[in-house]
């Protein structure tokens, strides 16, 4: 399972494909305030990263691949996201 | 190549023919909406089957052309002809696309901006409302390239990063550079499988990226998440190439600027109070300018380890030290930097940036739209006028530090000296024209351009600097034009066309795609002569191939003749010489004639997928209707044959292909309670085995019950009760082959009209075809065509009787043997032989054709017997002597002899007289 839900977090494993956003974001719907593991996360589609963005879900583990994990710092970390120039 | 591409690209230059000649009837009568519906339909294709492959460049074109075309249709606008002309030039960008994909050339970044030109010239003439049209992917206008980044923005990647990428940027090699950029994906891709994401992490070189919204997001009830509300900002070292081929799927969608490193240099932290560094500001600008690096770099590091490390002075120090390892670095780099401690604000880069650019640095996208060359910072000058003269100056150091073996030298050294000439006279100088003058007559004297390059250095000392700091980091548009501007001027007929000028406006691009410059539209024009020569397969209308099989069979006659020539040369005139030599000719032109009738033979060849390809759909509509669950295999549809009998198997291969379906496979669940899986197999294999080729369909169905068929055969009349008890099931199973038979209780609308089998065999023994059944009750049927290759040749065995000779088909005969007439028994009225442990029924020919003289035996009073196949049985014919086998081209028999069905035709034999060829089975 790409996605796996417990309690409150949700855990990222190895490939996020597109159709699991649709998932994510019901979950995070009845969920708010449910954080999310992305440490076993390999990578993860842009619109499932979109639900995280939206959902400003707190994340708890970062992956290992440090590019990624640069590249979705920057857009789930709290800090006001910076417009078009 | 593969097949699929190999078509796509014959019917590519086939299409794009014919919109060249739509659209020249066009211009004639542009009211005609018949050809304009038909102009649409034609780009429409080719856009659409261009989506088949990897060329989103030809694609995109031809969209854009489809959309204008789709315009006019509507009468939104007028057809004129500028709008033929960019419609042509983009058809021949196609044209030369589809050479690239054909040569397998890799895809490059000049030819995905030609595209860009040639797709922005097609939708500049769209009308405005339609060129924003949201449902279509691609934007109408090219990207434009992106600002660069303000310091704030870029003070934001984190330092270390920062610094790193700037040292590297300064020791990059040629063609690399930093650059930044903007990728906006298009909101609804992710329907369309992109994944931004992925495309941003593997960005070749990629430094850096952030991903931000583009505007705040709706509240999470609401959220879409499918629509793409992203925007990535990044920073790569690489080259444009591999970034247009990166994005090359999305290039509108992608805004991106060179970063000259220094940019990037931006010291950050607290301030402490304010700047108090001025000791080490002028300690610092003074070992700078004593040229003392190394001193530089000890009072950086000494002062470092005075200082706290979350200072803004030890963020300045730390760049400053690593700026120091890069020998890229100027000294004016280095000195804003320091300078930049007085006030603790960033150094003005914009400035200086440029100048220290290093010398690969790329061009802001989309190429064509070049960076005038700024100079700026060291030098006031920098109007267009300055810089070109600069350049001028350039190319001409340039052309006179060239070595001075050339032959040419002389032009060269003139070319030179009236450049500067007119330098002169621009800049108001003309007294000193008389030393040019001079100069170059040193020159020319001493046959050598330094007296030339000595007083041009003399006479522009000011601008040499310049120069000569050029050389050291030369502007990378300036050195481009210095080397086009040389080869101009070195050697005329090699003329390039000069450096596109600055073109920002879609207009603008518009009129650089349709052309404006002759040496352009020359060579657009050559190309399109070669594009001409180039075209790798004829349609050919089959009448000529026909034609040409008729030539060649004359040739085959001709060819036979001959040897009956050389006979007749040692015979009748004596010379065994000449008729050895003779016989060698005949080696050779045999030898060229057979190959010439295989190459033929090959032109008429068509695999056999040509009639394979229907039996996909067909099996899954049946299949469908019938309930069954089939897997359809095809093996072997490149076997080839001739056209001829390819095509004669279509019908009888569908409908057999339909009986197993119908009646050989059955339910999936009678499957099951067989023990065999629910989905039935339906093979198709072709094969070529020596010259023949083999077709099986093999099913593993219910197979066919002898008993069944023995006594529906019964039934229907078609065998008595002696044949029932008799038959064997291998016969009984033949029986499906008599005509009127059907073994179908009910007739559906698939088979069983009891018109089947035997259309089949008739139409397979027409091109001398057979076919046999195999099946295995429970387990399957299999039935096999055995065809020929080809039908135009057929060889014969000839065979005398009576005195006369006649062809007998060699596939029918099985051998030819000598029968004492002491072994020929008489049975009733027949007479039969043992062969091989056989019993072979004798026909006399003679008697089969009406003629009364009895077979001749020979001197030992033995029969000649020509032991010939008939279905499953032999048949031996009583004839007079055999005789050599030989190939003839068969012609049937027309007008009055068509009804005589005892031959099968008729064929010129070497010696010019006719050779009747019998129908062995008409003739019992």
């Amino acid at each position: 399972m790409a996605l796996e839900f417990q309690k409150k977090q949700v855990l990222f494993n190895g490939v996020v494909g597109v159709e699991e956003a649709e998932n994510l974001l019901a979950w995070l719907q009845k969920k708010p305030g449910a954080s999310a593991d992305l440490s076993a996360c390999e990578h993860l589609h842009p619109a499932n990263l979109q639900v995280l963005m939206a959902a400003a879900t707190p994340i708890k583990a970062w992956p290992a691949d440090p590019v990624l994990a640069a590249i979705l710092q920057s857009a789930l970390t709290a800090h006001p996201s910076i417009q078009e120039q | 190549m593969n097949p699929l591409l190999e078509q796509f690209l014959s019917e590519a230059r086939d299409t794009l023919e014919a919109i060249g000649a739509t659209l020249m009837e066009l211009e004639q009568a542009p009211e005609d909406g018949e050809l304009m519906t038909q102009l649409f339909r034609l780009v429409h294709t080719l856009k659409g089957n261009s989506g088949l492959f990897e060329v989103p460049e030809m694609t995109r074109v031809l969209h854009a052309g489809e959309d204008l075309m789709d315009a006019v249709r509507h009468h939104e606008i007028g057809f004129s002809n500028e709008l033929a002309d960019r419609l042509l030039d983009a058809m021949d960008h196609v044209a030369s696309l589809c050479e690239d994909l054909e040569a397998e050339r890799p895809f490059n970044a000049s030819t995905a901006a030609d595209t860009q030109k040639y797709v922005s010239a097609l939708r500049a003439l769209m009308p405005q409302h339609l060129d924003a049209d949201p449902d279509e992917g691609t934007s109408p206008a090219p990207p434009e390239p992106l600002p660069r980044p303000a310091a704030g923005r870029l003070a934001q990647l984190p330092e270390a990063l920062r610094m790193s990428a700037c040292l590297a940027a300064l020791q990059a090699t040629p063609g690399q550079a930093l650059v930044w950029g903007c990728y906006q994906p298009d909101d609804q891709c992710f329907f369309q499988g992109e994944d931004p994401l992925h495309l941003v992490r593997n960005i070749p070189g990629l430094l850096w990226a952030d991903v931000a919204a583009r505007q705040d997001w709706a509240p999470l009830a609401n959220l879409d998440a499918y629509q793409c509300q992203l925007s990535f900002h990044w920073l790569a070292l690489t080259d444009t190439e591999a970034l247009a081929t990166h994005f090359r799927y999305v290039p509108d969608q992608l805004r991106q600027c060179a970063l000259p490193p220094l940019l990037l240099v931006l010291p950050q932290g607290d301030p402490n109070g304010g700047p108090v560094y001025e000791d080490f500001v002028h300690d610092a600008l003074a070992l700078l300018d004593a040229g003392d690096r190394s001193g530089l770099g000890r009072a950086v590091r000494s002062m470092l380890e005075l200082s706290n490390a979350a200072l803004w002075l030890s963020s300045a120090l730390r760049w400053l030290q690593s700026l120091l390892q890069a020998p890229a670095t100027t000294d004016e780099a280095l000195r804003a930097l320091i300078l930049s401690l007085r006030q603790l604000q960033w150094p003005d880069w914009s400035q200086l940036a440029t100048s220290a650019q290093p010398a690969s640095s790329p061009q802001a996208v989309p190429p064509p739209v070049a960076e005038a060359p700024q100079t700026g910072g060291l030098d006031a000058a920098h109007t267009p006028e300055a810089v070109a003269f600069r350049e001028l100056l350039s190319v001409q150091a340039e052309i006179l530090s060239l070595p001075d073996d050339a032959q040419w030298l002389t032009g060269r050294i003139q070319a030179a000296s009236g450049a500067l000439g007119a330098c002169l006279r621009a800049n108001g100088r003309e007294d000193e024209l008389p030393a040019l003058a001079a100069a170059t007559a040193q020159a020319l004297a001493e046959g050598r351009s330094a007296p030339l390059a000595d007083w041009m250095a003399e006479a522009f000392a000011g601008a040499q600097g310049e120069l000569q700091r050029q050389a050291t980091a030369p502007c990378p548009d300036s050195g481009q034009t210095a080397a086009s501007g040389s080869v101009r001027l070195a050697d005329a007929t090699h003329a390039e066309p000069p450096a596109a000028p600055a073109a920002t406006t879609p207009e603008a691009l518009a009129l650089q795609a349709s052309g404006a410059s002759p040496a352009d539209l020359e060579a657009r024009i050559e190309r399109r002569v070669e594009d001409h020569a180039s075209a790798k397969s004829l349609k050919v209308d089959q009448v000529k191939i026909d034609r040409l099989m008729n030539l060649i069979g004359e040739m085959v006659v001709a060819k036979n003749a001959i040897p009956y020539l050389a006979n007749r040369a040692e015979s009748v005139y004596g010379s065994r010489e000449l008729s050895r030599e003779i016989k060698t000719q005949y080696a050779v032109i045999n030898r060229i004639s057979e190959e010439m009738q295989d190459a033929i033979m090959q032109v008429r060849m068509m695999p056999v997928s040509f009639v394979f390809q229907r039996f996909p759909r067909l099996v899954r509509d049946l299949s469908r209707r019938l309930g069954k669950d089939v897997n359809l295999v095809l093996e072997g549809e490149d076997t080839a044959a001739d056209k001829n009998i390819i095509e004669s198997i279509g019908d009888p291969l569908v409908h057999m292909v339909r009986n197993s379906l119908d009646h050989g496979l059955e339910m999936p669940e009678q499957r099951r309670a067989a023990g065999k899986a629910a989905q039935g197999q339906l093979r198709i294999s072709a094969r070529q085995e020596a010259d023949r080729v083999v077709i099986e369909i093999i099913d593993d169905g219910r197979g066919i019950d002898p008993e069944v068929i023995k006594f529906k055969a019964y039934e229907k009349g078609l065998i008595d009760e002696a044949t029932l008890e008799r038959i064997t099931p291998q016969e009984a199973i033949n029986l499906v082959f008599m005509p009127g038979f059907s073994t179908a209780d009910a007739v559906s609308d698939l088979s069983g009209r009891g018109v089947g089998m035997d259309v089949v065999r008739t139409a397979i023994e027409r091109v001398n075809g057979s076919i046999t059944l195999d099946s295995v009750k429970g387990q399957g049927t299999t039935i096999r065509l055995s065809l020929p290759l080809s039908m135009a040749v057929t060889n014969v065995m000839t065979v005398e009787t009576d005195g006369q000779v006649f062809g007998v088909p060699i596939d029918m005969v099985v051998e030819t043997v000598r029968v004492p007439s002491t072994s020929i028994r008489g049975i009733k009225d027949n007479l039969v032989t043992v062969l091989r442990g056989r019993v072979v029924p004798l026909k006399s020919l003679n008697r089969l054709l009406g003629l009364a003289a009895p077979p001749l035996a020979n001197d030992n009073d033995e029969l000649a017997v020509l032991v010939v196949r008939l279905g499953e049985d032999y048949l031996g014919l009583l004839v007079d002597d055999f005789h050599e086998t030989t190939d003839i081209i068969l012609k049937p028999l027309g007008g009055v002899l068509g009804g005589l069905r005892l031959y099968s035709g008729s064929a010129l034999l070497g010696d010019g007289s006719v050779l009747m060829v019998l129908n062995v089975k008409e003739m019992l």
